[in-house]
């Protein structure tokens, strides 16, 4: 009865075929990290819309968020999506890249309703903004810290911690 | 100047909790047939409180004796673990991982320790595996033990024996890993193929004759409260997570498996040794917090069989591949991983971006207590504030993996 892992065993080659094949144009550079995992790049526009599809793919639904990663690339701010499918028993990993100057994405919280604290996560941490999120507070840090700390360039200042 | 009689400005989350009773009000709910306003009151619960265990902050908005609301706030133990892996190398950050979750503190470090190897490239020699599978289930043994007797002690008085007898009881085990490991409960023992030291003289058969004990101990856990009416009321039909709960917010461990579902990464995403070993995965049916309970309790024979196994199994050997000087400087090649390790509160996952260098780029943590806290505002809403208390503890939170 009930939710079952692995219900629809499919190959890793398999998957990504199939991925790219339903995905094309919105995924990119879709490839196979062993042993579990297909890796692909989306762009910021289109992933609430990604997200949305590959949650009800019939295949290869991936319907839990695992974790939402923030990733400072020096030049560019990077939101890494893991996502576990139960049919397949297998993870995409998305990341989606965004301007420096402007780290902005959609929220998927709707989507995957796990992603409302590791978004909220990666504001804290990361500093990118999830357009229409529920509940943009900071979650680990006091709410009066000023900064992001895993930013590269973060600077560890006195006047950073108002509270201390 | 400090003045004692000065009332402080409320944070963000209780400002949160009153901004939605006033849209509830205006939106007409809440209000009985004369119109007269809400009776809810914001209560602070924590982060001092001794049922939070740890420094847990929930801000609760009570209608009588009624939870309406409850807002989680986290990062009272916060302690920077991510951005302390910018600025140490693979082979220092590994006793900081043990203080993530200090509770089943070896758990994390294999974690760490196989997301790694696997970025390196290094395997670890077959009797450090069985080594490593060892500790690890002795581990799961003592945190379990703690997150019942702790869970019990919530409940009712009758579990203060409860909590007495489990906590005597994971001082064995804990003798145990301080014999083999030095510390008592932050180990730093694994190393990067391998482990730090060999068991030493007589390990083997102290620890046999513990897992003989164990499954006796465990009888009389369960004979304790089992048939108890009060336990069995408090606990039977509460606080329940559906399937749906599980696929929603990515609930792992005991508290998915007693839902039904037999998510367990030791046999759905085998590591190790564990495909060699014969094991089951517990599941129960129910979903409630006698059901997360009783799962703990069978995962507890289950690590028993497998210790028993792993000490039957043992092979001679090194206990670290490589030279002894190879753990000390790593420098993986550029790119990243995850790898998800079966925790015992859940899957413990460990993401490593490296660029190369023999510092870690990136290092995120998927903590299991971080997920499954998510859960609570759901799953509190609607319960009194009683079992609310015997909810979260039948969750078995560590804050110390929450804030990192």
């Amino acid at each position: 009865m009930g939710l079952q892992v692995g219900s629809n065993p499919m190959t890793m080659d398999a998957i990504a075929v199939h991925l790219a094949a339903t995905f094309a144009g919105d995924l990119e550079g879709v490839r196979i990290q062993e042993p579990d995992t297909v890796v692909a790049r989306c762009a910021r526009e289109k992933l609430k819309d990604v997200a949305r599809r590959l949650k009800g793919d019939a295949d290869a639904g991936y319907e839990t968020l695992n974790w939402i990663a923030g990733v400072d690339r020096r030049t560019s701010i990077e939101s890494v999506y893991h996502v576990y499918s139960w049919k397949t028993n297998t993870y995409i990993e998305l990341h989606v890249e965004l301007p420096r100057a402007k780290p902005e994405v959609d929220t998927v919280s709707d989507v995957w309703p796990a992603a409302d604290w590791h978004e909220r996560e990666a504001w804290d941490m990361v500093g990118i903004v999830f357009i229409g999120h529920p509940d943009p507070r900071r979650i680990l840090l006091k709410d009066d810290f000023i900064g992001h700390p895993l930013r590269k360039d973060y600077v560890d200042l006195a006047e950073n911690h108002p509270h201390v | 100047m400090f003045d004692e009689f000065e009332t402080p400005e409320p944070d963000e989350a209780v400002k949160l909790a009153l901004r939605r009773i006033d849209e509830a009000t205006a939106r007409g709910e809440g209000s009985d047939a004369d119109g007269l306003a809400f009776n809810e009151v914001v209560v602070n619960m924590g982060p001092q409180h001794p049922s939070t265990h740890g420094v847990l902050r929930l801000v609760v908005t009570l209608d009588g004796e009624l939870v309406k609301d409850v807002i989680p706030v986290i990062g009272y133990l916060h302690r920077c673990k991510e951005k302390l892996a910018e600025r140490r190398t693979y082979f220092q950050y590994i006793p900081i991982v043990d203080r993530t979750e200090y509770v089943a503190s070896i758990n994390c470090e294999w974690g760490y320790v196989l997301a790694v190897e696997k970025l390196a490239g290094i395997r670890p020699t077959r009797r450090a595996e069985f080594i490593r599978v060892i500790t690890g289930e002795l581990m799961r043994i003592a945190s379990h033990l703690v997150a019942v007797g702790t869970f019990t002690a919530d409940l009712s008085p009758l579990g203060t024996a409860m909590v007495f007898y489990m906590f005597r009881d994971r001082e064995l085990i804990l003798d145990l890993m301080e014999e083999l490991t030095g510390a008592r409960m932050m180990f730093n023992y694994y190393r990067f193929g391998g482990v730090r030291y060999d068991l030493p003289d007589g390990w083997v058969e102290k620890c046999r004759d513990l897992m003989k004990r164990m499954p006796k101990l465990i009888d009389e856990y369960e004979s304790l409260v089992d048939d108890n009416a009060i336990f069995l009321q408090r606990t039977q039909g509460k606080g329940v997570i559906t399937q749906q709960d599980v696929v929603d917010y990515g609930i792992t461990g005991p508290n998915a498996r007693a839902s039904g579902v037999a998510h367990d990464l030791r046999r759905t995403r085998p590591y190790s040794v564990y495909p060699e070993l014969d094991f089951e995965v517990c599941t129960l049916d129910h979903g409630d917090i006698f059901d997360r309970y009783k799962v703990r309790m069978h995962e507890m024979r289950e690590s028993v069989k497998i210790v028993e196994q792993c000490l039957d199994m043992l092979p001679k050997g090194p206990v670290q591949s490589g030279s002894l000087r190879a753990p000390y400087v790593i420098t993986p090649p550029p790119g990243s991983c995850y790898v998800g390790q079966e925790n015992p509160r859940g899957e413990y996952g460990t993401y490593i971006e490296s660029d190369g260098s023999r510092y870690p780029y990136r290092l995120k943590y998927r903590d299991p207590c971080f997920c499954n806290l998510q859960l609570f505002p759901k799953l509190l809403s609607g319960n009194k504030i009683a079992d609310a208390v015997a909810i979260s503890g039948s969750i078995d939170l560590v804050l110390g993996g929450i804030d990192r």
